[in-house]
């Protein structure tokens, strides 16, 4: 059984068609980059999995549950499938011990001393338990992003989501995230990547899927997906990726 | 005719002049305590995905903002028990009229603030499971409720000083108390002199609760 199973998946907003058939089925421990051009849809095609957006109609499974059976918990879902967003969205108003532990006190009902030591050995994971009494506004870019990792970690997800993890982040602090994701790829984490990341597509993920227009124009292992790709969309946007100042 | 300031009228005004700030204390707190739940309920409500509950608090925000609340106390007072038969006492009708008007600025107040805290905050609390309301009262709420701590400390002062107008029904509060004693000994200047002292006293104590909880319980630095 796969871990996601998306069906003939279609997206409005309003009139506006965003997803127009989507049909992807992820194995549990894939790595999934899924690029594309600002538009296209990969984010919200990410966003579809856990819900953040209702879909028009097709279906998605999760781990075998289908997000629009009435009887499928969708709490539950949610932390089956981490979401990590590209603003970071960690809540300001808690230290970063506490953004992590907040899902396992309040969805898992863990006891507050386990879920401190739960939550320090995930922020150890993410090389930041020294900063776990400090508040969001104290952290760089990239140790939010780890913290909001951990977050996600912390409901022992069996999917996770990346949503342009890097994409906000100053560019001497996008390796310290990606570093963080490898590790987890290397786990065995099944992950869903929307990323504008080639080198990290090339080296982490299992398979490449190009979104262009709504639709998974084509999908591939990185080897190939880069350097035989098939369709001249896929063409234009990898040049321009790849030598954005060219052109 | 020369105007003789008499200072010792206003010290001796003081006695009795407390006794209506007592009253007045009273009524603001009482009344402020039950607006605070019922604005913060109207409020949440006009953001609910319910489209009549969200009708039903628009309505009591707009006919309450809409009319002086003079006209809303003694309609409560001696227009409702003409038609109920039962007549409240000015006290309570005072509080009544005290919660419900300042529970509709307070609900503008507590939805304002909770539309200003960034979507993504929701969506984040919910991707990682918690309930639409979990995500409310432990994410979306606190941070709300920082934000609304000035403006509310703006309708705290109003409402302390909108507590004046229930003169209308007898209640005595500090500026009916005031009233008590020019018909006493005619002495306006200082007794209404003393009555504003007193009031610019409780508003800046308000003041100061406020700005005190920002910095001690939000650590917002001034």
């Amino acid at each position: 059984m796969p871990m996601i199973e998306i069906k003939n998946l279609h997206k409005y907003f309003g009139d506006l068609e965003v997803l127009k058939g989507i049909d992807l089925s992820i194995e549990q421990g894939e790595v999934v980059v899924i690029v594309g051009a600002s538009g296209s849809g990969k984010s919200t095609l990410l966003r579809c999995i856990n819900k953040l957006e209702e879909l028009t109609s097709g279906e998605i499974l999760v781990d075998g549950y289908s997000l629009t059976d009435k009887s499928t918990d969708i709490n539950m879902i949610r932390t089956e499938a981490g979401m990590v967003f590209q603003q970071f969205n960690l809540f300001p108003h808690m230290t970063t011990l506490q953004n992590v532990t907040l899902g396992p006190l309040k969805v898992r009902r863990m006891k507050s001393a386990e879920a401190n030591k739960f939550g320090m050995e995930l922020l150890k994971k993410v090389g930041l338990e020294d900063k776990a009494k400090v508040y969001p506004d104290q952290l760089s870019g990239g140790q939010k992003q780890r913290v909001a990792i951990a977050r996600s970690l912390a409901l022992r997800p069996k999917v996770m989501l990346f949503d342009e993890p890097t994409s906000a982040l100053d560019p001497e602090l996008v390796g310290e995230v990606l570093e963080v994701m490898k590790t987890l790829a290397r786990e065995g984490m099944t992950m869903v990547v929307v990323t504008h990341e080639m080198g990290f597509a090339n080296e982490v993920a299992d398979r490449v899927i190009f979104v262009d227009d709504g639709v998974i124009l084509e999908q591939a292992p990185p080897k190939e997906f880069f350097s035989n790709p098939q369709f001249e969309r896929t063409r234009t946007f990898l040049g321009k990726v790849q030598n954005p100042n060219a052109g | 005719m020369a105007f003789d300031f008499d200072a010792s009228v206003m010290w001796d005004s003081v006695p009795i002049l407390m006794t209506g700030i007592r009253l007045t204390i009273i009524i603001t707190i009482i009344g402020l305590f039950f607006g605070f739940i019922f604005g913060a309920t109207a409020g949440l409500l006009k953001l609910s995905r319910n489209v009549l509950l969200r009708k039903l608090a628009g309505a009591y925000v707009e006919s309450i903002r809409g009319t002086p609340l003079m006209v809303q106390v003694m309609f409560l007072y001696f227009g409702l028990p003409m038609a109920v038969g039962m007549r409240i006492p000015p006290l309570t009708a005072g509080i009544v009229t005290i919660a419900l008007n300042s529970g509709a600025y307070i609900a503008e107040i507590v939805r304002g603030a909770v539309q200003s805290i960034n979507p993504g905050q929701m969506e984040a609390a919910r991707s990682i499971g918690l309930t639409r309301f979990q995500a409310m009262r432990y994410v979306v709420w606190p941070q709300a409720l920082k934000r609304m701590i000035p403006p509310l400390g703006n309708q705290f002062i109003i409402s302390l000083k909108d507590t004046s107008l229930l003169v209308v029904i007898g209640v005595g509060e500090l500026t009916r108390t005031g009233q008590e004693i020019i018909s006493v000994n005619f002495r306006a200047f200082e007794v209404w002199l003393t009555v504003a002292i007193m009031y610019l006293a409780l508003t800046m104590t308000i003041s100061k609760i406020l700005s005190v909880v920002e910095e001690k319980v939000f650590h917002v630095k001034r």
